[in-house]
């Protein structure tokens, strides 16, 4: 079905023509463009080849007609645009980064952060004034640009993108922010985060997209590549909030080094499709990682994640937990594995997902996942799929609330044990100011 | 109420065969028994996946991973696995042109 080839050389925003001429606009490094030569001929090679299935059988391509998208050759004129997304305005950042349709149109950092050696800004520029210092981490140790279809699309086309890079035992405490924008009709963004902590570093980097309007179609091909060093502490979050009429595919992949630590969290409240390959490996001794997900599917939409927690070292530790709400005719896939490689004794994983239905006809798939190649470890998962009580309902109504009230509290309510892991503030303010607007209960 | 979209030709199908279009956003399958036509949601109500490589037995359709049959006339799901009917969609035939748009 939808693992089949639905992207055909019928495509031609991203045909030979197309690359040829995208490669001419890009002022690049040579070593950048071969990396790009060789992933557009693993993207042509991967046309018609069947995607795993087991990661896509859940995910219906058929909707998805890639032809109707292309690269913009410019972004649409931001002075007529409104880009104030969830996060704006909610805190004071050290920095800023905003993508719109695929090109990097603002960037700033404190001047203290760029004193201590932090490089933040667009991918594209720091690549070629850095290549030194990012070039070894770029689709090298976490995204594999072979890996499948739109990681060979992606990594052959991504267009800018966000990088944060922290040098050894510098802190920063005031988060960061990356926007990514979509405003023209068809416009897609193949937009890629490169987060790189060296030994001992801190960061927060709070993420988020957004489309200019209700109604635009757009496409997302991105990449998240998070790097974590040894006794480094990352707090990465993604807030997707695309309208609902873009298509969301994403490959996202965290490593972390010896007694590094990652909290990681996504949130899937916006596109018509989006799937998510979520992978986090736990590569030395002590390393931990901590990922949280909120999504909110509503309407027709289709929210997919693929998740995987690989333990590669002993004494490491994983642990995953994904919330969902659903209501109308909404889907929500999530397959997630725990794979424990035969070295790694002693370790931890746990992973749980719980899913809670407003509606008769939304659906959600969960699919928790163990391969275990150790003999002493401790590793579990749990997933739960429910409607609401209507005794808990009716409690609520009975003193006093509205049914709408009700709801919300109920929703909050499930919600709360994922709002509580969430280690910034005002990404847990946003996400329930996001989930009352889902509600209706805000414009 | 959505207006009706042509989806092919009632010529191009013989009866026994399909066509998989998609109608308001939606996947449907599209069949053809005797001189009727009728239009599903392909997508099986037990797994999600799609039923348009499912055997097709007079008006009985089977899902070809687990087995659930559905009526095409109706959408009733008639064999377990499968308990909830499949979408229906009208259909309507004017001249060589087969129209489909959802139920209202």
């Amino acid at each position: 079905m939808s693992a089949s080839g639905t992207q055909t050389d019928t495509t031609p925003g991203f045909g030979t023509a197309a690359f040829e001429s995208f490669l001419e606009t890009r002022d690049e490094p040579d070593w950048i463009t071969a990396q790009r030569r060789a992933a557009f001929a693993c993207y042509q090679a991967s046309q018609h080849a069947t995607l795993d299935s087991e990661e896509w059988k859940r995910v219906d391509l058929r909707r998805f007609h890639p032809e109707q998208y292309e690269l913009c050759d410019q972004p649409a004129d931001t002075a007529a645009l409104n880009l104030e997304s969830l996060l704006t305005h909610r805190t004071e950042f050290a920095g800023h980064v905003t993508h719109l349709d695929g090109h990097c149109v603002g960037q700033s950092v404190s001047d203290k952060l760029r004193q201590q050696g932090v490089l933040f800004g667009n991918l594209s520029c720091l690549l070629r004034e850095h290549a030194d210092v990012l070039r070894p981490h770029l689709l090298t140790r976490a995204v594999q640009p072979d890996k499948d279809r739109f990681a060979s699309w992606h990594s052959a086309f991504w267009t800018s993108g966000t990088v944060l890079y922290v040098p050894r035992e510098v802190e920063i405490r005031e988060p960061l922010h990356s926007l990514i924008a979509l405003a023209r009709d068809g416009a897609t963004d193949l937009g890629h985060t490169l987060v790189i902590l060296e030994d001992g570093a801190q960061a927060t980097l709070l993420e988020e997209t957004l489309s200019a309007g209700p109604q635009t179609a757009g496409l997302h091909v991105g990449a998240v590549e998070l790097l974590v060093g040894r006794g480094a502490h990352l707090q990465y979050v993604q807030l997707q909030n695309w309208n609902q009429q873009v298509f969301h595919f994403a490959h996202q992949a965290g490593c972390v080094a010896q007694n590094g630590q990652l909290q990681w969290t996504v949130a899937g409240l916006g596109s018509k499709l989006a799937h998510v390959h979520q992978d986090v490996t736990l590569e030395g001794p002590g390393a931990r990682a901590e990922v949280n997900g909120v999504t909110f599917a509503t309407e027709r939409q289709l929210i997919s994640f693929w998740t995987q927690q690989t333990h590669q070292a002993p004494e490491t530790e994983s642990d995953l937990l994904y919330k969902e709400v659903l209501r109308n005719r909404a889907r929500v896939a999530w397959r997630g594995m725990i794979r424990v490689d035969p070295d790694a004794q002693r370790i931890s994983g746990f992973q749980r997902n719980d899913a809670l239905l407003l509606d008769s006809d939304c659906r959600a798939d969960a699919i928790p996942g163990l391969e275990i190649e150790a003999d002493d470890v401790r590793c579990s998962h749990a997933a739960t799929a429910g409607q609401v009580d209507d005794e808990q309902l009716f409690y609520c109504m009975s003193r006093g609330m509205h049914r709408r009230e009700a709801m919300h509290m109920i929703v909050e309510g499930f919600f709360h044990d994922v709002y509580d892991r969430i280690p910034v503030e005002v990404v847990r303010d946003t996400l329930r100011t996001a989930v009352e607007r889902k509600l209706g209960i805000l414009n | 109420m959505s207006e009706f979209e042509r989806v092919a030709r009632a010529s191009e199908l013989q009866s026994g065969e399909r066509k998989t279009v998609v109608v308001d956003d939606t996947p449907v399958l599209l069949l053809r028994t005797g001189d009727d036509f009728h239009a599903i949601e392909d997508i099986c109500t037990h797994d999600g996946q799609p039923l348009a490589d499912g055997p097709l037995d007079e008006n009985l359709i089977t899902c070809p991973r687990h087995g659930a049959k559905f009526d095409v006339q109706t959408g009733r799901a008639v064999c377990m696995p499968a308990t909830e009917a499949v979408t229906t969609f009208e259909v309507q035939v004017v001249g060589d042109d087969v129209l489909v748009r959802p139920r209202s």
